[in-house]
C-alpha cells in the first residue's frame, strides 16, 4: 500500500498546484476524475487508467465461408451466384499491423509477420506484443509481405517468412500473399481451383492493406491485460466485391497479373470483418 | 613478372592482385584486378574452408533431387564451364527444362539471376532449380528434412552455424559459398589485359578483340562480358513459348528480352541461346551477321541506321571474332580440382573410371 500511495501522490499534488483559471472546465473534470480515482480506488492495478506499460493485442482470426465456418474436409459451400466449391488449402500472410488512436496517431508494430493457415489452428491467433498503452480506434494490416521484406536478405527468411512454408515463388523472387486451393464442384466436370496471389511490382503490385472497421468499438491496451480483436475472414470475398469472379472460368493463376490484382482488391476491401473487441 | 613470381601468384590463387594468403586460398575469394567491385561482396557471406566445402558437397549431392539422381552438378559440369552441353536442361525422370542450362561463373558480379531476371539474389537462386518439377523437383521443406535426417550433414552445419535444426538461411548460404566461388578470371585474355606472363594474343585475336569491343561490347560489356541487361537479340519475330523478361514483368515491352550472358569460356558452353538453338559459335556469329529477325522489342543496337538488321560482319571478321572468343577460355577454372565433385576424390580408382565412362556415355 505504501507503493500505491507514493504513486498516487503526484496526481493529488498536480490537482492542487495547477492554477484553475488557466484550465478549461473539461480539463478540470478530467483531473477531478483522476484524483478521485486515485483516492477512492486506491490505484488498484486492474482498472487504473494510468498503467502505461505496453500490452499485448491478439488478433483472433476465424476463417469462414459466408455464414459458415470454414472446414477443409470436403464440405461444399455456395457462392451468391450459385456456384459450389470445396476448400483444401487456405493460407495467407498478415503483416505490418498498425493501430490507430482516436487522435490519429498510429502505432506500427515492428516485425509483425504472420502466416495464417486454416490447417493449423494455432496460426490463427496473431499475438502482437509491446503495443503502447492507449485506446485504439482502428486497426490495419497488409495482406501479404511487404516488397522490401520479400526481397531482403535470405537471412531474414525464417519463421513465417521461410520459403519452406510453400508460400514463396522461387522463379520470381517473392512471397505468395494468399493461397486458396480447392475444387469447383458445380462445374461439370468438377475442376480444381488454384488461386495463388502475389506480386509487388507495378502495375501488378498485389500487396494490399485491409482496414476492417472497429464499428465504434475501441481497443484498450496496457500491460495489465491482453486485448483481443476477433476478425472473421470470408473466403467468398476473394471472388466477390468490386470484381466478381466466376469460379468455373477462373484462370487458376499462379503468377502476378491483372487477375491476381482483381482478387487482391476484393480481399483488401471485403474479406476481413472485426466482430468483437474485448479485454481479457 | 618472372616465372617465379607467376608461380607464387598462382599458388596464392590470385588474379593479378596480392592478397593475404588465407583469404586468397579460398577459390574465388580474390578480387581480379581487371574486374569491377563485387556485387555479392565477401563480407555478405565471408568465405571459409568449412562452409565452402559444405556448399560444394551440397552442389554435387544428387540426394537433393526427388529421384536421387540429379544434382546441381548434373546440369552444371565444370569442364563445360558449368553447363551441360544439352539444348535444354535434363531434370528428374527425363524431364526437359524450357531453357538451356546457363553457365555458372563470376556470379558474385551478377545483379539478377535466370534468363528472365526473376530471381534477385545468389543465395535465393538455388531454390529455382531445386524446386522446379522439371529439374530437381524437391520442395524446400523436403530438402531440409533430408539434410536434417543425415547425421553427417547435421554435424557439418552445426560446426559452422551452431547446434540446432538446419534451416533455410543456413542451407542457402552454404550453397552460395560454393557458387560464389566460381570465379573465372584467368583466361589468356585476362593475362593479356593484366600484362601478365603468357598474356599474348595473336594478330587475328587482337583484331578480333578490337572488333568485339566495337561491335559486341554494347551488350557484352566490360570484363564480365555482359552489362547485366535484358535484350531481344532478334532470334524470333514473336515469343509464344517463352516471353523472357516479360514472363516476370508482364510488360509487352519486355517480350523476347533475355539476360545478356557472359561470354567467358564461351567456347565451352555450347549450345547457345536461352533455348540452346545454336550448336556452334560460327552459327551464333552468322545469326548476328544475317539472321536477326525483326520484332517490336528488337534491341536498338541491332537496328543500325540504314535498315539492315543485325551486325555487319564479313567472313574474315567472323573468323577473327571467333579467334578472340577462344582466348576467353580459362583452363585453370575448368580444371580447378577444388571446384570438382568431392565424391570423386574419395572413390576408389575403379569407381572414378566408372564415373568417367558414365559421363562420356551419357553426358551429352
Amino acid at each position: 500500500m505504501l507503493t500505491a500511495t507514493l504513486s498516487c501522490a503526484p496526481f493529488a499534488l498536480a490537482f492542487f498546484t495547477i492554477p484553475m483559471r488557466t484550465r478549461s472546465f473539461t480539463t478540470l473534470c478530467g483531473l477531478l476524475f483522476v484524483a478521485s480515482t486515485a483516492v477512492f480506488v486506491g490505484c488498484k492495478k486492474d482498472s487504473d487508467p494510468e498503467i502505461t506499460t505496453p500490452g499485448e493485442v491478439d488478433l483472433q482470426i476465424s476463417n469462414v465461408v459466408g455464414t459458415k465456418a470454414l472446414a477443409l474436409d470436403g464440405t461444399a459451400y455456395a457462392t451468391p451466384a450459385g456456384e459450389t466449391f470445396t476448400v483444401a488449402t487456405l493460407k495467407y500472410y498478415v503483416s505490418n499491423l498498425k493501430f490507430t488512436k482516436s487522435d490519429g496517431t498510429v502505432y506500427a508494430a515492428p516485425n509483425t509477420y504472420f502466416l495464417v493457415d486454416q490447417a493449423q489452428p494455432a496460426s490463427q491467433r496473431l499475438a502482437i506484443t509491446g503495443v503502447p498503452a492507449g485506446t485504439y480506434t482502428g486497426v490495419s494490416f497488409v495482406v501479404g509481405v511487404d516488397a522490401a521484406t520479400t526481397q531482403a536478405d535470405p537471412l531474414g527468411l525464417t519463421g513465417a517468412l521461410n520459403p519452406a512454408n510453400s508460400m514463396y515463388w522461387v522463379w520470381a523472387t517473392g512471397h505468395i500473399s494468399m493461397k486458396m486451393e480447392g475444387t469447383v464442384t458445380s462445374a461439370s466436370p468438377a475442376r480444381p481451383i488454384t488461386c495463388h496471389i502475389g506480386g509487388y511490382t507495378d502495375p501488378n503490385n498485389a500487396i494490399v492493406t485491409a482496414t476492417p472497421a472497429l464499428n465504434g468499438n475501441v481497443l484498450r491496451v496496457n500491460g495489465s491485460h491482453t486485448s483481443t480483436i476477433a476478425v472473421q475472414a470470408d473466403v467468398l470475398k476473394l471472388f466477390d466485391g468490386a470484381n466478381h469472379i466466376t469460379l468455373s472460368t477462373f484462370s487458376n493463376g499462379m503468377m502476378p497479373g491483372p487477375e491476381a490484382m482483381k482478387v487482391a482488391k476484393n480481399y483488401a476491401a471485403g474479406m476481413f470483418t472485426v466482430t468483437k473487441t474485448q479485454v481479457n | 613478372m618472372g616465372l617465379l613470381g607467376l608461380a607464387a601468384l598462382l599458388a596464392a590463387g590470385g588474379y593479378g592482385t596480392a592478397r593475404p594468403a588465407a583469404a586468397a586460398a579460398m577459390p574465388g575469394a580474390a578480387q581480379p584486378a581487371n574486374f569491377p567491385a563485387m556485387t555479392y561482396a565477401l563480407a555478405k557471406n565471408q568465405p571459409n574452408r568449412a562452409t565452402f566445402e559444405l556448399g560444394r558437397a551440397l552442389f554435387y549431392d544428387p540426394r537433393l533431387s526427388s529421384s536421387g539422381t540429379v544434382s546441381c552438378g548434373s546440369c552444371h559440369q565444370q569442364s563445360r564451364a558449368f553447363t551441360d552441353g544439352r539444348t535444354l536442361a535434363l531434370g528428374v525422370a527425363g524431364r526437359r527444362s524450357p531453357r538451356n542450362a546457363p553457365t555458372l561463373q563470376n556470379l558474385r558480379w551478377r545483379t539478377s539471376f535466370m534468363a528472365d531476371g526473376g530471381v534477385h539474389g545468389l543465395e535465393l537462386q538455388a531454390l529455382a532449380p531445386l524446386t522446379s518439377p522439371a529439374e530437381m523437383n524437391t520442395p524446400l521443406a523436403t530438402a531440409l528434412a533430408r539434410l536434417n535426417a543425415d547425421p553427417a550433414y547435421r554435424q557439418r552445419f552445426a560446426a559452422i552455424y551452431g547446434p540446432g535444426t538446419i534451416d533455410t538461411p543456413q542451407f542457402l548460404r552454404a550453397l552460395a559459398q560454393f557458387t560464389a566461388a566460381l570465379t573465372s578470371a584467368n583466361s589468356r585474355y585476362d593475362r593479356y589485359v593484366r600484362h601478365e606472363a603468357g598474356g599474348t594474343l595473336t594478330a587475328p585475336e587482337r583484331r578480333g578483340h578490337a572488333l568485339f569491343v566495337a561491335k559486341c561490347g554494347g551488350c557484352h560489356a566490360g570484363e564480365l562480358f555482359s552489362d547485366n541487361s535484358f535484350r531481344n537479340n532478334g532470334l524470333d519475330k514473336s515469343f509464344p513459348v517463352d516471353s523472357g523478361r516479360a514472363h516476370i514483368t508482364l510488360l509487352p515491352a519486355d517480350a523476347g528480352r533475355f539476360a545478356v550472358p557472359s561470354l567467358r569460356n564461351v567456347a565451352r558452353t555450347a549450345p547457345y541461346m536461352h533455348d540452346g538453338r545454336f550448336a556452334t559459335l560460327p552459327q551464333v556469329l552468322a545469326h548476328y551477321a544475317h539472321g536477326v529477325r525483326p520484332s517490336r522489342t528488337l534491341d536498338p543496337l541491332l537496328r543500325p541506321p540504314g535498315g539492315r538488321l543485325g551486325i555487319a560482319l564479313n567472313e574474315t571478321q567472323q573468323a577473327d571474332l571467333l579467334a578472340f572468343l577462344n582466348t576467353l577460355t580459362d583452363n585453370s577454372f575448368l580444371t580447378d580440382k577444388r571446384l570438382a565433385d568431392p565424391t570423386l576424390e574419395t572413390k576408389p580408382a575403379t569407381l572414378r573410371v566408372e564415373a568417367a565412362v558414365t559421363a562420356v556415355l551419357f553426358g551429352r
